[in-house]
């Protein structure tokens, strides 16, 4: 009897089993850096817990993941996402930098809109308020907060003993800034002191980013550039910003604080001088803490000699008594418009709205939480150290020709630190290539 | 009707990859430059007439991009022709068991995938201790950055030249043998021989091999591109076809010109046109390929 009912569970149990559909949502995260797998990890971890959910409901199917995660660099990563877009083969599921990609591929009609979705679940309800800013475009939610970051101004602290300041004055340094009291004019004679009593090597009193990126829009805002108008909806270029955004980074090269070579497009080589110890200023993000601590200094002594050699503040304000910045790039995760499983994709990401898994990336890929609840789940020290940068946030303006903008920004910057042009015909270079690419959409002060 | 069936049977094959794999794009890539098609109109792109090339007369930077790609193709071309030429006299003039090994060495860098190749270019130029140009000369820079257009010439040039002294060999070795039997009864000595009996009868594979790669050249990016990528700076080594490619499927966020980018490439094929045509002209084709007035057997 009790072999006849072994018997007829099992061919129940394989009768549902055959019966269950198996529905595969794809999805395409990026780094680039290593650390941020877990945007990947993350979502394979919500099939796990939604494909649970979906057995205590019986439901006849299960959901399976096929997900891929680039470590190339984000040029190739977009071009393969817009390609995908363009001949209806997008996965389900894309991350992307929230700012300005929805307001582009919105444009465009390439992902779909997630209002509903995010109103109907509870856990998109613990998201920071501020980071729905960043994924709305013309009133309706596009994408999911995946994570934020801030950018900071990162000090080399032995270099500075080594210059005769003292722990305090180290300390105090982040509070000075914030103040307004250290500008970046400051942060330039304290280069140039450095280098005239040979603590560091020419080019090295301030390092940035090797190439293109969203950091030189943020600068441009440091030095009290506005890049967009509210009241028009147009992008906006102040020559005056620029002429001294321009200016300061012609006077760091000729001084012999600033390579002139920067932007040689070589992040390893970034890393490697900063990690050496030999950089005394660098503008970074706080992702590059994880990769520091796992890749760079892993043998140096990892995290204790980041926090023993490392310090971090705002980006500086450009004149005394004026407000320092940073800027947070969230990314997130969106839905494509030819996915044919929108809501099962959405209900996906909100498993992914988790405490444990949004804490499990912040410490892991030193990004910052998007749930208020993470904060307590974390007793990480960056995250909770370097999350007061927020507090001076900014975010790049969510137009779909902003992409012009920065790339024409960007050219004024190289054209001045190879030596090329002057900061004046600089501004005029930038002025010209927006007029060109953005005509009516840009308003030139 | 029969006398042309058999050519156009013999036609026909290469006439349909001629206008499938050449003629097609180019009319594609010409009416794609009559249209804003970027990403964010890709689903409905307007026709916009000669608004993008109005747009690429006005930009202020495009003379600067033509004056590179004439830099880079000049020199680059001067470089390959010219070493091509070197190698294959060089490896003709030794026994076969030295030559052939050597030029089979200068083929490694054409078989190498180009992301290596400029991986081992990037190393090679790097910074001391890690680079050896850096080593050798004694003062560590970053070369790459310090002398992008050396670098530039020489990755295209390494590549380039092995193309040209295949082609010079295997025309040094078609020369009939009695000419230098004849030369050395006459006493000519070997640059003699080299000038006056090899250098004319190489007319024809110095024309193809300077056309061809002319126009390999004006459209070939993939080495700029992974070795600077038009930089460092300001459009240093950002020549016509790479910006045609940063206009049309690169930009940091995504927003992409494909229409304007057509346009850039629309006018590289013109430029194709007309210096191939300068090519024919200059070197005298019909002159090359007429009947030899006197037949030898």
């Amino acid at each position: 009897m009790k072999a006849g009912r072994f018997v007829l569970a099992a061919v129940l149990f394989l009768g549902f089993a055959l019966a269950q559909k198996t529905i595969t949502l794809k999805a395409w995260t990026i780094g680039p850096d290593d650390p941020s797998i877990t945007r990947l990890k993350n979502l394979e971890a919500a099939v796990e817990r939604l494909n649970a959910l979906l057995a205590i409901e019986g439901a006849d199917f299960r959901v399976k993941l096929e997900g891929d995660f680039d470590t190339t660099d984000w040029d190739p990563y977009l071009r393969r996402v817009l390609l995908a877009f363009q001949s209806g083969e997008a996965p389900d599921i894309v991350q992307a930098s929230a700012a300005p990609l929805i307001g582009v591929w919105a444009t465009a009609g390439y992902i779909a809109p997630l209002t509903a979705e995010t109103s109907r679940y509870g856990t998109f309800k613990d998201v920071f308020p501020s980071l729905w800013n960043a994924v709305t475009f013309k009133g309706e939610v596009f994408g999911v907060p995946q994570d934020t970051e801030a950018r900071p101004l990162y000090f080399n602290k032995t270099l500075l003993k080594k210059l005769g300041w003292s722990d305090a004055k180290i300390n105090e340094l982040p509070k000075r800034i914030e103040r307004g009291e250290f500008t970046w004019d400051d942060m330039l004679a304290v280069a140039k002191e450095a280098l005239d009593k040979g603590v560091i090597e020419r080019g090295k009193g301030y390092y940035h980013r090797p190439k293109n990126g969203p950091d030189f829009h943020m600068w441009y805002r440091a030095f009290g550039g506005t890049s967009y108008d509210e009241a028009t909806g147009k992008l906006v270029f102040d020559q005056e910003a620029a002429l001294r955004y321009f200016t300061w980074l012609k006077k760091a090269v000729d001084a012999g604080v600033l390579e002139r070579d920067r932007l040689d497009g070589n992040w390893s080589r970034f890393h490697q001088n900063v990690t050496d110890g030999k950089v005394l200023f660098f503008s970074g993000g706080t992702w590059n803490w994880a990769e520091w601590k796992t890749q760079w200094v892993k043998d140096k002594g990892g995290e204790d000699w980041l926090w023993e050699n490392f310090g971090f503040a705002p980006q500086p304000a450009y004149k005394k008594g004026g407000k320092p910045i940073t800027l947070s790039n969230p990314q997130a995760y969106m839905v494509s418009t030819g996915s044919k499983q929108k809501a099962l994709a959405a209900k996906l990401l909100a498993f992914v709205m988790m405490p444990d898994l949004d804490a499990r990336h912040a410490v892991g890929s030193g990004h910052l939480p998007v749930l208020r609840a993470t904060a307590s789940l974390t007793g990480d020290r960056f995250i909770r150290e370097v999350s007061y940068l927020l507090n001076y946030t900014t975010f790049a303006p969510q137009h779909p020709d902003f992409p012009k903008w920065q790339d024409a920004l960007y050219r004024g910057v190289s054209a001045v630190e190879s030596g090329q042009v002057s900061p004046e015909e600089a501004v005029k270079v930038v002025a010209a290539e927006m007029k060109r690419a953005l005509k009516d959409q840009v308003m030139i002060k | 009707m029969r006398r042309y069936l058999t050519p156009f049977l013999f036609l026909s094959p290469a006439t349909l990859l001629i206008l499938l794999f050449f003629f097609t794009p180019v009319v594609a890539t010409i009416l794609l430059s009559f249209t804003d098609l970027s990403t964010t109109t890709f689903q409905n792109p307007s026709w916009v007439g000669l608004k993008n090339y109005q747009d690429l007369l006005a930009d202020p930077f495009l003379k600067k991009i033509f004056l590179n790609t004439a830099k880079y193709v000049a020199l680059t071309l001067a470089f390959n022709v010219g070493m091509g030429l070197l190698l294959a006299l060089l490896t003709s003039l030794v026994p076969e068991r030295y030559g052939d090994p050597f030029r089979a060495l200068w083929l490694l860098p054409r078989i190498l995938p180009p992301v290596v190749y400029v991986f081992i270019w990037q190393g090679l130029l790097a910074e001391a201790p890690m680079g050896l140009v850096s080593d050798l000369l004694g003062v560590s820079k970053n070369w790459l950055v310090a002398a992008p257009w050396t670098a530039v010439i020489l990755a295209n040039g390494f590549v380039g030249a092995s193309f040209g002294m295949l082609i010079f060999t295997s025309a040094i070795r078609a020369i009939p043998r009695e000419l230098f039997y004849a030369a050395a009864v006459d006493g000519a000595t070997t640059w003699q021989t080299v000038r006056k009996v090899v250098l004319p009868l190489l007319a024809w594979p110095i024309l193809f091999v300077t056309a061809y790669q002319t126009l390999s050249l004006l459209t070939s990016f993939e080495y700029i591109l992974l070795l600077t990528d038009g930089g460092p700076g300001f459009y240093t080594t950002e020549v016509w076809s790479l910006r045609a490619y940063h206009l049309a499927l690169s930009n940091y966020f995504g927003n992409v010109e494909f229409g304007l980018g057509a346009a850039m490439a629309a006018v590289l094929v013109v430029i194709g046109v007309v210096v191939s045509l300068f090519y024919l002209k200059i070197f005298n084709f019909k002159a090359l390929v007429s009947e030899p007035k006197i037949e030898v057997y």
